[in-house]
């Protein structure tokens, strides 16, 4: 497994060792003890602070638990470029006797943290290396931690779902014996969980990773950790679906059905996740698609679309901003910057009123750009991941026919694509015309392509725009004549799989975006999911019960070679755990990428020994099992030849004879040089070449 | 080449290298017009037997693949077939509830028992003193196995006294029953149940130490003919219809290559294809190590599913017949007896 020729992968695995640490902690206890840092610089002021207090104040980047010999205790955590830069936050807890608040300010820092009695809840247990621990509020902070930095056991996770006992049964009864596996790819596909009626329904990963979500009759269930205890559960009886928010601090539960209790008419709860709290309910009505509501990249605000208005709703408080809906006659639909407080909305066209697109950024509520599209009947909003683009995808017609009921018809379709450049000035918008039906459009990731199939019956293309500031997408490659259906962008960008899912028969060409090679061409049959792993090195395809057979999944390398081929009875659903976001600097980024070479060297020679220790460990079981069977045969061939007399008694005496055994000089290799001594000893009937040997 | 060989090391698997390996051409019988049913070589191996669902079995040079001959006088698909160890009497069972003795020389009919109810398997003994069938049930008849005195078969074949019956082999077990002590009558002595599905064929293993089971469970199991205690289990995606042990297995036992055997997959029920494409039909042979349960090898070109496959007595060659009506005989070319294990080396290193 050579890094090389894969950087963008390579760094997810560099950066995240020592670093992730930090974050988690820190967003943690910040929560839950209200720790409030106003200016992350603090150098020297909190050490000569601290020093009144404890016994040593450590400058490096770790996580470090000090003990003085009171009982006062600091943890220095760092956020942003923790590596580089040393620690910018602390939290010092004092011994109880401290009752007040401590302040700490000058004209550049100021930070504030709280009495030891608002950490009670932690429990240290010092000298095991494993720190537990608990916040007063329930949740196992650490554990939930070290967990997620533990890259090395945990860097791909896939759960897989199987059901047991297909044979028998009501359906009922399939679902709920969903039977779980993790798998570490990394740790070459070890086994490293397995449940069986974990879940009542499905599992989710919450999009961090910290935590699995399982669905239950009375609740949802988190589960998180290093041995995935339960973190949290939510009751909310008949859950059907759930929606983390984008940081993990909230959960919406949506219940479909009406509770049994009268009056009771809550079906939409949103959780605070760390506390299990109940934070606020709604009423779901009418027909919404899931997820009702939208929350912004921060966790600050979420959204729900109404009739004709748009709700933004704030956090901590729960309110609507400002404490009224946004009024947008004709609104259709709306979707968040996936890395700024801004959304994007569309309306209908009204009679004479063309369709507009409208960016609005969010809590100001000003219209940041707005684009009026005419002769629209539906518009799809694709924002890139990193938020700097969002691609409107127009289908718009020539004619209209007005058919009875008020049905309309559309004929003479054609196809925009309007790109919003987010991060100009003014946000220009450019155009890119199709005149042919769009199959799937999908952004790269990281970068500035788009990937779009097109086309009518077998004359399918696959087309790659390049967008530039200050110039319309450009054409960069089109692959004509391509059976595929959908389009799987690498999460770290460049590479990109086409697959022809499901009826076109799993169909599979890996791309190499930046010189447009096809790198491989392959299929895998009635493959009716791609999915790329969260570092992009690995991606899944998956044969879900569509002809209830050959259901499994494959592991390919991001360059398309097959890695493992595992077939899964009743096989359901497949997740990859997602995993936390970098830390690293755009500055430390490049600097990695500059000394590539130095780290992969040492990467390559870790998984070198990664995998000859595991194939020792396979080598190991296999000799085992080789001596065993050795063994019985070697006792049963004893029985065997103890009935020779009887054996020859039964054929006159014949067909029992001593040959020289012929023509198996190809077997007198390799080891058998060894074991020839047994072969020869034990060898029971010699086989025969030839039918005149017999008669010998 | 419509024949091709997957072999997958096992070790590196995990680095994702396969190797793609060609058998030579195989040799394609083309002699029954109906689907295989079973087929069977000789001690030697220089014949092929093979029966069909179209009443007729054939016998083959299995060198050539020449036909030299066939045994008329069955009238329903035959399900059953047997070789004495000398090759002088072929006995066959079809679904005319006819047991046929044959003269194996002269493909001339001895003699023939009628049975209540068609005939699914027919075994000799290893003397070819007697043999075994056993009749389906149908026709109000219970499933029963009889054994035979073959010795005096002759026109008096309705004279045959049946020694001992009536030992169903139902679904998933695998029993063994006491036929040398006549007073006993057919008891069970001794009766596992490892398969959770039915056994569609079951073969000895050249010592006859060991018999190797297939089964619609998906899963082949080898065991021990003595305790019948299981011994392996070979998993597949798809039920096995047949399964052989490679006769090599005693030296292969220790070599590094040729402990295997094949398990056929194919396992669809015959109804059940039309709706699937060969492609993902996997209408394949699949070699699998027979002490590490390790599959290393496939083997495809049957259009149907295979059901019954049969390793040559010299374990150089294997035939496969299918659902398609053809028998495919197939020689191993070096890159599979060249194909090792790495366990096996390192243990006779030490």
């Amino acid at each position: 497994m050579s890094y090389t020729g894969c950087n963008s992968a390579f760094l997810q695995i560099v950066e995240p060792l020592q670093m992730f640490k930090s974050q988690q902690l820190f967003t943690h206890v910040i929560n839950c003890a209200n720790v409030i840092v106003s200016k992350p610089e603090f150098p020297d002021i909190l050490n000569s602070r601290m020093r009144s207090y404890c016994t040593r104040v450590n400058t490096g980047y770790r996580v470090t638990w000090y003990q003085s010999d009171t009982s006062v205790s600091v943890i220095v955590i760092n956020e942003k470029n923790c590596c580089c830069t040393g620690e910018k936050f602390c939290i010092v807890r004092t011994a109880a006797a401290v009752s007040q608040v401590h302040i700490y300010k000058n004209l550049k820092h100021g930070f504030a943290f709280s009495r030891f009695s608002c950490f009670q809840g932690y429990k240290r247990r010092v000298g095991n290396a494993k720190r537990v621990l608990r916040t007063s509020l329930g949740v196992a902070g650490e554990e939930l931690l070290e967990d997620l930095v533990d890259i090395e056991e945990f860097l791909n996770w896939l759960v897989i779902r199987e059901n047991l006992g297909s044979d028998s049964g009501s359906p009922i009864s399939h679902i709920i014996s969903g039977s779980y596996c993790m798998w570490s790819v990394l740790k070459l596909y070890t086994l490293i969980l397995k449940a069986s009626r974990w879940s009542e329904t499905y599992v989710n990963w919450s999009p961090l990773g910290s935590y699995l979500a399982t669905f239950h009759k009375k609740g949802v269930a988190l589960w998180g950790g290093p041995t995935f205890g339960q973190m949290m559960r939510f009751s909310h009886n008949g859950v059907q679906f759930i929606d983390f928010s984008p940081c993990e601090k909230y959960l919406i539960t949506f219940s479909p059905q009406a509770d049994e209790l009268p009056g009771d008419q809550k079906k939409l709860i949103i959780w605070d996740i760390r506390t299990g709290l109940e934070k606020r309910t709604f009423v779901a009505d009418g027909l919404n698609i899931w997820p009702i509501f939208r929350w912004s990249h921060d966790d600050k605000y979420f959204a729900r679309i109404g009739t004709d208005m748009l709700s933004v709703y704030g956090t901590p408080s729960f309110g609507l901003l400002d404490k009224k809906s946004i009024k947008i006659p004709g609104i259709r639909d709306f979707s968040w910057s996936p890395t700024d407080n801004v959304l994007a909305y569309w309306v209908a066209e009204d009679k004479d009123v063309p369709a507009r697109v409208t960016l609005l950024e969010i809590p100001s509520r000003n219209e940041i750009r707005a684009k009026n599209l005419f002769n629209v009947a539906d518009c799809k909003m694709h924002w890139q991941k990193s938020g700097d683009y969002l691609c409107v995808n127009v289908n718009r017609y020539s004619k209209i026919i007005r058919k009875e009921k008020n049905e309309l018809k559309y004929s003479g379709m054609y196809y925009n694509f309007e790109i919003f450049h987010m991060r100009e000035k003014q946000i220009p918008v450019d155009s890119v015309e199709i005149k042919e039906p769009i199959h799937a459009f999908a952004w790269e990731p990281v970068g500035s392509k788009f990937a779009i199939i097109h086309g009518d019956g077998p004359n399918i293309s696959v087309s790659f725009y390049g967008v530039k500031t200050g110039q319309t997408p450009s054409l960069l490659k089109r692959f004509e004549k391509k059976p595929c259906n959908s389009l799987f962008w690498s999460p770290a960008g460049q590479f990109i799989v086409l697959a022809g899912l499901r009826n076109l028969g799993g169909t599979l060409e890996f791309v190499d975006s930046n010189d447009f090679v096809i790198m491989h061409s392959t299929e895998h049959f009635a493959a009716s999911d791609v999915e790329w792993d969260p570092t992009g090195r690995y991606v899944v395809t998956a044969g879900i019960c569509v002809l209830q057979v050959d259901t499994g999944y494959w592991i390919w390398s991001f360059q398309g070679k097959i890695l493992k081929r595992a077939s899964v009875e009743t096989f359901c659903k497949l997740l990859w755990r997602p995993r936390t976001k970098t830390l690293l600097a755009v500055k430390q980024v490049s600097e990695i990428k500059k000394n590539l070479k130095k780290y992969s060297a040492q990467f390559e020679s870790k998984d070198r020994l990664r995998m000859s220790k595991a194939s020792k460990e396979l080598i190991e079981k296999r000799s085992k099992l080789l001596e065993d069977f050795m063994e019985y045969r070697a006792k049963r061939i004893e029985q065997w030849k103890v009935q020779k007399g009887r054996r020859l008694e039964l054929r006159n005496n014949r067909g029992e004879l001593k040959l020289k055994y012929l023509e198996l000089n190809w077997l007198r290799k390799g080891c058998l040089e060894e074991t020839k001594e047994f072969v020869k000893n034990e060898l029971p009937e010699p086989a025969r070449m030839h039918r005149v040997s017999v008669e010998t | 080449s419509c024949c091709s060989c997957v072999i997958w090391d096992c070790v590196c698997r995990y680095y994702g290298n396969h190797a793609w390996l060609s058998l030579q051409k195989p040799l394609m019988l083309h002699g029954h017009e109906r689907s295989i049913t079973q087929i069977k070589y000789n001690r030697e191996g220089d014949l092929l037997f093979s029966s069909a669902k179209d009443q007729c079995p054939n016998v083959w040079f299995s060198i050539n693949g020449e036909r030299l001959g066939t045994f008329d006088g069955h009238q329903g698909a035959v399900w059953a077939i047997d070789i004495n160890w000398e090759t002088t009497m072929f006995m066959s069972g079809a679904a005319d509830q006819f047991l046929r003795i044959w003269d194996c020389a002269t493909g001339k009919e001895v003699g023939n028992i009628r049975a209540q109810s068609s005939v699914r398997t027919c075994n000799f003994s290893y003397s070819a003193n007697m043999a075994a069938y056993s009749t389906d049930k149908q026709l109000r008849q219970q499933c029963e196995m009889n054994i035979i005195d073959v010795r005096t078969v002759d026109e008096s074949i309705g004279a045959l006294h049946l020694l001992c019956c009536r030992r169903a082999a139902s679904e998933g077990k695998a029993c063994q029953a006491d036929v040398a002590e006549r007073e006993n009558n057919g008891k069970i002595l001794n009766m596992v149940k490892d398969h959770t599905g039915s056994i569609n064929d079951m073969q000895m293993s050249k010592d006859g130490t060991m018999f190797i089971t297939a089964s619609k469970d998906k899963t082949a199991k080898l065991f021990d003919s003595d305790t019948l205690m299981c011994l392996k289990c070979y998993k597949t995606e798809r039920p096995v219809n047949s399964a052989a042990i490679s006769p090599i297995l005693d030296h292969a036992g220790l070599s590094h290559c040729c402990c295997f055997q094949v398990v056929v997959g194919g396992g669809q029920e015959a109804m059940d294809v039309t709706t699937t494409s060969t492609r993902i039909g996997k209408f394949d042979s699949r070699f699998f190590h027979l002490v590490f349960e390790e599959e290393f090898g496939r083997v495809k070109g049957h259009f149907g599913p295979i059901n019954s496959v049969a390793f040559h007595p010299d374990g150089k060659s294997y035939s496969s017949g299918g659902e398609d009506g053809y028998i495919r005989i197939h020689n191993f070319d070096s890159s599979y007896f060249e194909f090792s294990f790495e366990a096996q080396i390192e243990p006779s290193n030490k």
